[in-house]
């Protein structure tokens, strides 16, 4: 059994080698993840949040979007839909996913930096509808028709069919 | 043969119900009529789940909209192919897809078993029958495919357009084969604590099924990264998105499984981290189609809120777990190791190494993945665990697993000697340090890259001289052709060098992966006639010439505009390269086809980001200003090709068929589940010639 002590020895190093890069991972790439209203009122006091980035879910205002065609520069706001009074402004300079639309009700999670010049400036844009295996959004969603008005004429001619389809 | 279906699905329940309470009864009285009759319930239900599920593809070929699912999945226009696939799109088919899949594996493992292993049958079939039970349960209450509305729509909300695509309709059932072909080692695994039989038989026996669980989760994680890659248009196959890291977790625990029964078998130990495994990786396949399925973390796949499902869910996971731990602590005192460890320097500590390593990368990928959660509801304040977390981790571990690839096949049982460890390191280690050292020459800087290279070559170089070693020794006793020796050597031990051939596609993913370094990319907003430039990391540079933009039309259904590029390499002109945005009319959604022109080394991956807002009003060329976005991404056809590589090596590994010349124990034949013919338990030592090594100690003859 004296021959065991250099392989228990190895079992442990692995373990600590595994539960150090798992501390330092999260503790050097966590980011927060905040709505528009909160990040605007903890940026002036957390350098982290233009230094490291920050992750932003909001809605987008609707006929905010903006696309140029020379740069690939989009430019649109967002605003939490508890407190709409924030409006924050995103520049994102890649193509934006299929699935964004200003068209109202579409909810975007955003990564990047804020600017501190008023500007978000997104490096990661993710819609929260049409996701990538549901073909919309299921159960208690469901009545926001987050496609941006893609059928309103069936929508509205069936309010009861999928009305309370929450835990049948 | 819709309102059949869910009639056939309604009576499954009792009569899955009833047919594990019988096994269960069957196997603690000793009844084998009980346990017969348990058995052909299991078919009973196989046939019921089938009927099911024909009834919901045919709502779907019969534009049923007045149901809840046909409605959400479909619409008349949809392709055929589509429709069909219609049954796993959303998360109410792919449940009774999930029951049907597993009735299917359960019925073909009893009907395996039907005239042997007798002993162990009972609760296999119980467990089994219980897990299906399960699905039944969630699929006929919390999310009813067969629902209905109270009106019936003209037309359907149709298929989201983003899972129009070839690969979306084979990824998941290839996951789902994956996911519920694990549950039948699970089962034995199970039958084995309760009846005691606690020796490597139930490993022998499933054996086939958890490589074959092993090979659909294999592909099914490729298809999902061809899919990624081809059909969001972002340039990557791999985002850490909850819902892929939840199809990797039992792919890894599987892996380490895979490995460490190697260990049981050949020197009787591990048996109880055996066990622990095999009931964490089932959980993990419960976990992962729970996660996919219920939302409970925000991912780009999923957002739906339902909470019922996710406590169903962790409720079964709960009670699976504790029930199976608490067996193995009751069971403990009979699956004492045969053996102690002896030597840090040995394969037995090799494996152990890369068992703690896999389970390492899952635990980190959990943790990471579930760590939002935690702190949301710890603290309240929610934080974002993104793919640098997952990268900075994964990726030494990820470099750790690698070399032990090259070091566990060829590092002696027991204790490695000084002699074993030069005779088979120095070469391949020389090899991979001198291919480090070329490729810092000619530029590869990046240190992870690098390091994959040189490690990847290090391993390559250990597994090809292994195959000329028995090539070469084969070649010398038998008198055979090179290349009929070669086709010999795997014949005889196919389980060893299928495995050797998994490694090389692993191997050559984790090069394809290490590519991803060296992407090169450009946006540039160009009108017909002009050109975009970009230089590939290997040293020429692309032009892509924009010849203009088309329209194509699918009545119905989309509406596409094309672009057309000319791509020149370094001046020759190479051939054309079209990308396209297409509009889905019953969506009103675009949707980005990205063009790529892939070679050996590269792919060439063209994104037409955005047209000018007049398009399609005028003949001007302005109105077809595009923007483009370009990349290079070295190396990425790898991955595919490593995933056929490996797929290619699992089959060697798993192909049933006697084709086991000269089999040393002709009665090891009728212990595998998968039919006649299995290869012999323990690995056969190398032949005479091959590197020396004590021989592996065969587990006891089978009882």
């Amino acid at each position: 059994m004296r021959k065991d002590r250099r392989f228990y020895a190895g079992l442990v190093g692995v373990a600590s080698v595994v539960t150090w890069l798992i501390w330092t991972g999260i503790s050097e790439t966590m980011v927060y993840y905040l709505t528009p209203t909160e990040l605007m009122a903890r940026v002036d006091g957390d350098a982290a949040l233009q230094e490291r980035g920050v992750r932003v879910s909001g809605s987008v205002v609707p006929g905010s979007h903006a696309s140029s065609s020379d740069e690939l520069l989009h430019t649109f706001e967002v605003f939490d839909p508890a407190a709409p009074d924030v409006i924050l402004t995103v520049h994102f300079r890649h193509p934006i996913p299929d699935t964004f639309s200003d068209s109202g009700d579409v909810e975007v999670v955003m990564e990047g930096r804020y600017k501190g010049d008023g500007v978000f400036e997104a490096t990661e844009v993710l819609t929260k509808c049409g996701s990538r295996y549901e073909a919309m959004p299921e159960e208690g969603d469901y009545a926001v028709d987050a496609t941006g008005g893609v059928k309103p004429a069936v929508d509205e001619a069936y309010p009861g069919a999928y009305g309370g389809e929450g835990g049948t | 043969m819709t309102e059949l279906g869910e009639y056939a699905l309604w009576i499954a329940l009792p009569i899955t119900i009833w047919g594990g309470v019988l096994a269960f009864l069957g196997g603690r009285w000793q009844r084998g009529d009980l346990v017969l009759s348990a058995e052909r319930s299991l078919y009973v239900v196989l046939a019921l789940t089938v009927v099911a599920s024909a009834g919901i593809i045919a709502a779907f070929l019969g534009n049923r909209y007045e149901y809840w699912y046909v409605y959400n999945y479909s619409s008349r226009d949809l392709p055929t192919y589509f429709k069909v696939t219609g049954l796993w799109a959303g998360q109410r088919g792919s449940l009774l897809f999930w029951a049907l899949n597993l009735s299917f594996f359960s019925a073909l493992a009893v009907w395996f078993n039907r005239k042997r292993n007798r002993e162990l049958m009972p609760y296999v079939t119980g467990t089994l029958l219980s897990v299906i039970a399960f699905f039944l349960i969630i699929t006929l209450f919390i999310t009813p495919p067969f629902e209905q509305l109270a009106f019936t729509p003209a037309d359907g909300r149709g298929l989201n357009p983003q899972l129009q695509n070839y690969w979306m309709t084979i990824h998941p059932p290839t996951l789902y084969l994956g996911f519920t072909a694990f549950t039948i080692p699970f089962a034995f695994a199970i039958s084995a604590l309760l009846t005691g039989r606690l020796d490597a038989r139930w490993i022998q026996l499933t054996r086939r099924w958890i490589l074959t669980s092993w090979f659909f989760l294999s592909l099914g994680i490729v298809f999902g990264m061809r899919w990624a890659y081809e059909e969001l248009g972002w340039g990557g196959y791999w985002f850490w998105d909850p819902v892929e890291n939840a199809s990797v977790l039992p792919w890894l625990t599987a892996t380490a499984f895979l490995h460490s029964i190697m260990i049981q078998e050949s020197r009787g130990m591990l048996k109880v981290w055996n066990m622990v495994l095999v009931v964490v990786t089932f959980l993990m396949t419960i976990f992962a189609t729970f996660l996919t399925r219920s939302g409970l973390i925000e991912s780009v796949h999923s957002f739906a809120q339902d909470l019922t499902i996710a406590y169903t869910f962790l409720g079964f996971m709960g009670v699976v777990g504790i029930a199976s731990m608490a067996l193995i602590i009751k069971r403990l005192p009979l699956m004492r190791s045969d053996r102690a460890f002896e030597s840090f320097l040995s394969r037995e500590s090799a494996f152990l190494m890369n068992n703690l390593v896999l389970l390492g990368s899952a635990f980190a990928i959990l943790w990471g993945t579930l760590f939002p959660l935690f702190t949301e509801g710890l603290t309240g304040s929610k934080v974002a665990v993104g793919p640098p977390f997952f990268n900075q981790v994964n990726i030494p571990i990820g470099l750790i697993l690698l070399a032990l690839m090259g070091i566990g096949p060829v590092i002696a049982w027991r204790r490695a000697s000084a002699r074993n460890l030069k005779k088979n390191f120095i070469g391949p280690v020389l090899l991979g340090l001198a291919s480090g050292v070329v490729l810092w020459a000619v530029g590869t800087r990046h240190p992870y890259a690098l390091l994959t290279f040189a490690i990847g070559i290090f391993v390559l170089s250990v597994i090809v001289v292994e195959f000329w070693k028995g090539t070469r020794a084969r070649a010398r006793i038998e008198g055979e052709g090179a290349f009929t020796a070669f086709a010999h050597l795997i014949r005889k031990n196919r389980r060893r060098w299928g495995g050797y051939v998994v490694h090389v596609g692993v191997v050559i993913i984790f090069m394809g992966f290490a590519g991803s370094a060296y992407d090169r990319e450009v946006r540039q907003s160009i009108e017909p006639g002009e050109s975009i430039s970009i230089a590939s990391p290997f040293g020429h540079e692309y032009e892509l010439r924009y010849e203009g933009l088309s329209t194509a039309m699918d009545p119905g259904h989309s509406v596409q505009w094309i672009a057309t590029l000319s791509v020149l390499q370094d001046g020759e002109f190479l051939g054309t390269l079209n990308t396209e945005r297409r509009l889905y009319l019953v969506q009103s959604q675009p949707v980005t086809e990205v063009g790529i022109r892939s070679t050996l080394m590269e792919d060439l991956y063209v994104i037409l980001a955005t047209l000018d807002e007049r398009v399609g009003t005028g003949t001007d060329p302005r109105f077809h200003r595009a923007t483009f976005q370009v990349m290079v991404n070295p190396l990425v056809p790898w991955i595919w090709y490593g995933g056929l590589i490996l797929a290619l090596g699992t089959l060697i590994a798993l192909w049933p068929g006697s084709a086991v010349p000269g089999a040393r124990r002709p009665g090891a034949a009728s212990a595998g589940t998968g039919g006649p013919g299995a290869p012999p338990a323990s690995s056969p030592p190398p032949p005479a010639g091959g590197p020396r090594r004590d021989p592996p100690v065969p587990v006891g003859a089978l009882s």
